[in-house]
């Protein structure tokens, strides 16, 4: 057995899974980001960036199917966020709904972009399809990055649970055994985390305006 | 008076892939309210089943925003460490795109959560209170202007019928990915140790090169390596015979968190 005695209980398994705790000392929560950035106190963006950045990359990287364009499209959200901040209003909007539905947006534009580069390379016949396809991110895609990105920011050791459960395909006595919980702790954790995805998801997904 | 069906109940049928029973059945025909949560949990246990890895961007683009907002660059955000050890989001290691589900169901290796149990348990500890020493990710900020180091220590063991143990320290660097292998009780057989990177889809792998087992050597890994999928490392012994193939007599093996 080896130990790294570095006095930290960090398992490889959370390289993974991003730690991004709303109530961690030092780490504001959503919303107090929200209304920082709407005032415009510019800390308020690295706090935002560090929130938000992996879900918006992970959007679009998942959306276009390359990291260039990924990046491209992350730059122009925080910019464009940022830029139009006076928009977004922290009482009557989620900052998470707010972000992703501006990389939704941009995400269409450069999927309307490829599709008129594809148009006009491309034989007519082949642009129906295309078109259809162009300003639409597939619905499962975003819904699936934005579960992703909640449960790495439910707290542990829930998180974990979850982890094992939907990443790692394993079953509850398989879960229980390797964290050394009762099987009915396991259990009732997947079962919360069920319910709470599912709220935090329609939260994040109350409103696409942007 | 309508009673309800709670959404715990409902959470644990969808997952349990269970029927509700008639008196709930029955409920459910009757009313939208239940149907609909049903639905839902529903749907995101379907959703659940492929979750993505999250992506990073690459460090160099919280700059490029601030730059292009004519803003003051500070420190990325993310490289710090929380006070429970736990790293924030900039370690995280973009899984290859075409592979949705990490671990497939029926993978034979069963070794592979051994050393993964024990970090995770020990973690679970450590959040419980109980708290235990563990190889784990270490993110040391060396200053704000550096990116961060990550490291991952993963134990090797000994397939089935060999002897052995080792370690394999995947550091993370900007300039990219360096594996220090250490091993011991190898036995010694005839030939000599290869270092091999082999894929979780099981077919393909890339030798890093061969092992001194009395010194452990440190070996560069060729850029997105681990991201494709080859995460599975793996010591073997090789025949003086001039084959560059895998000689198939593994020796020790571990999984890279993926």
């Amino acid at each position: 057995m080896t130990f790294r005695s570095n006095g930290r209980h960090s398992p490889t398994e959370f390289a993974r899974v991003p730690a991004v705790s709303t109530s961690a000392a030092g780490s504001p929560s959503p919303s107090d980001i929200a209304k920082a950035f709407a005032e415009g106190r510019e800390e308020s963006l690295a706090d935002a960036y560090r929130q938000w950045s992996a879900l918006v990359f992970t959007l679009a990287f998942k959306a276009l199917g390359n990291r260039t364009d990924a990046e491209d499209i992350t730059q122009q959200v925080f910019v464009s966020a940022w830029r139009s901040r006076a928009t977004f209003d922290p009482a009557t909007g989620q900052f998470g709904a707010w972000l992703t539905g501006i990389t939704r947006h941009r995400i269409a534009d450069r999927m309307s972009a490829r599709s008129r580069d594809h148009r006009n390379t491309e034989a007519a016949a082949a642009l129906v399809n295309s078109e259809a396809a162009a300003d639409q991110v597939d619905q499962d895609t975003v819904d699936r990055v934005l579960l992703a990105d909640e449960l790495a920011k439910i707290d542990d050791p829930r998180r974990t649970i979850l982890w094992l459960a939907f990443y790692e395909d394993q079953a509850y006595p398989q879960i229980a055994d390797q964290l050394a919980l009762p099987l009915g702790t396991v259990k009732s954790h997947v079962r919360r985390g069920l319910l709470q995805l599912r709220d935090r998801l329609k939260e994040v997904k109350g409103d696409d305006a942007s | 008076m309508t009673t309800h069906l709670e959404d715990e109940q409902l959470a644990q049928w969808v997952l349990d892939d269970q029927t509700p029973d008639t008196a709930a059945a029955t409920h459910l025909q009757l009313c939208a309210r239940c149907r609909e949560s049903y639905a839902e949990l529903q749907e995101i246990a379907r959703l659940s089943k492929r979750l993505p890895r999250l992506e990073q961007p690459p460090s160099e683009l919280w700059g490029q925003i601030n730059a292009e907002l004519g803003l003051e660059t500070g420190p990325v955000p993310g490289t710090d460490l929380r006070e429970d050890g736990q790293q924030e989001p900039t370690a995280l290691r973009p899984a290859s795109p075409e592979r949705t589900n990490p671990s497939p169901a029926g993978h034979p290796e069963v070794r592979r959560f051994r050393w993964r149990a024990l970090a995770v348990a020990a973690t679970v500890a450590a959040v419980l209170g109980a708290g235990a020493g563990v190889a784990g990710t270490l993110l040391a900020t060396r200053d704000d202007t550096k990116a961060p180091v990550a490291e991952t220590m993963i134990r090797l063991t000994p397939v089935a019928g060999q002897s052995g143990d080792g370690n394999a320290d995947l550091i993370q660097e900007n300039s990219g990915d360096r594996l220090k292998v250490e091993a011991s009780g190898l036995g010694a057989g005839q030939g000599f140790y290869e270092v091999w990177m082999i894929n979780e889809d099981g077919k393909r792998m890339v030798s890093l090169g061969v092992l001194n087992p009395q010194t452990g050597g440190t070996f560069t890994i060729p850029q997105d390596l681990t991201q494709q999928g080859y995460r599975i490392v793996d010591i073997s012994l090789e025949p003086n015979d001039g084959n560059p193939e895998h000689s198939r007599a593994s020796i020790i093996r571990g999984t890279l968190p993926g």
